[in-house]
């Protein structure tokens, strides 16, 4: 039993099947790489779980709680956090105050009206400031971060909200080899305390991170395993790898 | 480099006790009733721009329907003065006589009493704006479509009023005969007892809106002005914060529908009239949108300069208005306000490190919140 359930997923646009009868079960405190050629589904797959995106058909559950076709807030407020392809934080705010938005324990507009800082706040931006290395950046403005900041900042606000499940998709795009090294230190420390999927393309990183490797082609599923037995997959390798070496 | 001074909360709460307290010494100064009557309906306008301010500085919702909010309020209100003139031998208000109507229509019978009439004239447009609001929102209408869906609002409330001659007198409108009487006393419009009214109010609409700007509620609002799929994916329902933040405003714009009435006696379906609720955004942008005192100050400025250099300027001055308009949205996208900002975030850059007992180290000069917090 899995802390996420995907059932037989579907997902048609007019007629266009984009997931076929997708399955797949992630354990707790596992991160979990979804792979595949593009067009496979794997962002479509992230929107389907987090509600952005309603199934056609098929069982979404997280914990026992069936949360298919919810709305995004409530899925988030379930314990799913999401960072985007396209790093999507607030560029007009400061650092501190995107951080301070993410920290959503308390989502009731009203009592959020009489409130400032919500109790555990500091800590909690504290402690994320110092993982993402963002410590000495609160002050600034988001939009003025370089790309590679950027990037620490959306993780580090879903980080902030504390969710089960962090879905990451491509988080080390557009990063430089130093970022990308750190980033690989920091997702495997994270998955001491949380559960990751992570969408991605760079083999090398996946192969420094990766629990499990769910490979997708042409929206179904393909085939799931070790990076090592994936690698040795016939079928994996007839239609995504193509060669005998990744 | 210290910090800007704009940013810091102290010198904002400063600014407004001074401005609040140049408001109130008006009366001190000003002994000619039709003046003093003059300034408090400047102050209905602040507190119009003041509602601009939130909903379109704060929460990016360009509304261009804030008179739905200030008729119907206003209609309310005439309604409620109306009928103090009335009495069981003579309810029927003279316009309805005009119009062969022989009984008072049912949804004027409430406005017999005065203190209902009033909440009534303050919960209507507001729940109007709870539906109409949470309508939009929820099939996550955004940007121009938002101006579009409130002006189109707007114009048909206009020709409704305008049509139900009967009930409303279309165009000429209601004129109350006599002052709002209320708790015991009659409300001379001309007199200071109006002025500290109005002042009264807008005191408390913007300390409780500038309070609201610095809550959690007013940060998850300015970040969903930016990018409202991230504040989603965070686990807020985007469509009710922003109904909420659109409904307050269109409260704050409901009672300044009321004090209105108070002031001129007089309602038309003018107010409902497309060309006032787009001079409210256009001083809320002059002014500075992303700032409340910006914006009341903007309306404050164009008023009193449409009041005085308009009479010498005739036509010619709604040709610089607009002028105007252009050149701050081309060269100061976030008003006047907005340029006070920069020159303070330039003073502080030039200011010694030592100086500035607040220093922090590493934040540029641009560095807090895009907006006034």
């Amino acid at each position: 039993m899995g802390i996420l359930e995907i059932h037989n997923l579907n997902k048609s646009f007019g007629g266009t099947h984009v997931i076929n009868d997708f399955s797949l079960d992630v354990t707790e405190l596992t991160l979990c790489c979804l792979v595949g050629p593009n067009g496979a589904g794997k962002t479509t797959t992230m929107d389907l779980i987090t509600g952005r995106q309603k199934p056609t058909s098929g069982r979404i559950v997280l914990r026992d709680d069936d949360i298919t076709g919810l709305g995004e807030h409530e899925i988030a407020q379930r314990g799913i956090g999401r960072k985007f392809q396209v790093p999507a934080v607030f560029r007009e705010l400061s650092v501190r105050q995107n951080f301070e938005v993410s920290y959503s324990q308390e989502v009731n507009p009203f009592r959020n009206m009489f409130r400032r800082q919500p109790a555990g706040f500091k800590s909690r931006l504290d402690e994320v400031a110092t993982l993402t290395g963002l410590k000495d950046r609160l002050h600034v403005e988001a939009g003025l971060l370089s790309h590679g900041e950027t990037q620490w900042l959306e993780i580090g606000m879903v980080l902030m909200q504390n969710p089960a499940i962090l879905l990451l998709d491509e988080p080390v795009a557009g990063m430089t080899e130093s970022e990308i090294e750190k980033t690989i230190v920091f997702l495997n420390q994270l998955k001491k305390n949380h559960t990751l999927i992570v969408v991605e393309h760079d083999m090398s990183f996946v192969r420094e991170i990766a629990d499990v490797v769910t490979v997708m082609h042409m929206g179904s599923f393909l085939a799931q395993g070790k990076l090592s037995e994936i690698e040795n997959n016939p079928k994996v390798r007839e239609v995504y790898l193509g060669e005998p070496e990744i | 480099m210290t910090k800007n001074l704009f940013h810091d909360k102290t010198a904002q709460w400063t600014i407004y006790a001074v401005f609040f307290l140049c408001l109130a010494a008006i009366p001190a100064f000003v002994s000619d009733g039709f003046l003093l009557n003059q300034f408090a309906t400047y102050g209905v306008y602040a507190m119009l721009a003041l509602s601009i301010s939130l909903c379109w500085g704060f929460g990016g919702i360009l509304n261009l329907g804030q008179g739905i909010a200030f008729g119907l309020a206003a209609y309310g209100m005439a309604m409620t003065m109306q009928m103090q003139s009335q009495d069981a031998s003579n309810p029927l208000p003279p316009f309805m006589a005009n119009n062969s109507l022989e009984q008072l229509p049912f949804f004027w019978e409430p406005f017999w009493n005065t203190g209902f009439g009033i909440v009534l004239a303050l919960v209507v447009p507001t729940l109007f704006y709870v539906i109409f609001g949470s309508l939009m929102f929820r099939a996550r209408v955004s940007g121009p479509f938002i101006a579009i869906m409130t002006l189109a609002m707007l114009s048909a409330l206009y020709t409704l009023i305008l049509d139900m001659q009967p009930y409303t007198n279309g165009v000429n409108g209601i004129s109350p005969p006599a002052a709002l009487h209320i708790f015991g006393t009659d409300i001379d419009p001309y007199s200071t007892k109006a002025y500290w009214i109005v002042f009264a109010l807008l005191l408390l609409t913007t300390v409780a809106s500038k309070l609201l700007t610095q809550s959690k509620f007013g940060l998850v609002v300015q970040a969903l002005r930016g990018d409202p799929e991230r504040v989603r994916f965070l686990g807020y329902n985007v469509a009710l914060y922003e109904t909420v933040i659109y409904t307050i405003s269109g409260l704050i714009a409901a009672i300044a529908g009321c004090l209105w009435v108070m002031l001129v006696q007089y309602v038309s379906p003018a107010q409902f009239d497309v060309t006032f609720s787009i001079t409210m955004v256009i001083w809320a942008g002059i002014g500075g949108r992303l700032s409340l005192l910006g914006a009341i100050l903007g309306a404050l400025m164009i008023q009193g300069g449409q009041s005085y250099l308009g009479d010498q300027f005739l036509n010619t001055w709604l040709l610089l208005l607009g002028g105007f308009f252009i050149l701050v949205v081309r060269f100061l996208p976030r008003g006047l306000a907005g340029l006070l900002e920069k020159v303070l975030g330039m003073v502080a850059d030039r200011q010694p490190r030592e100086s500035g007992p607040i220093a922090r180290p590493l934040a540029p000069h641009h560095a807090v919140g895009a907006s006034e917090k």
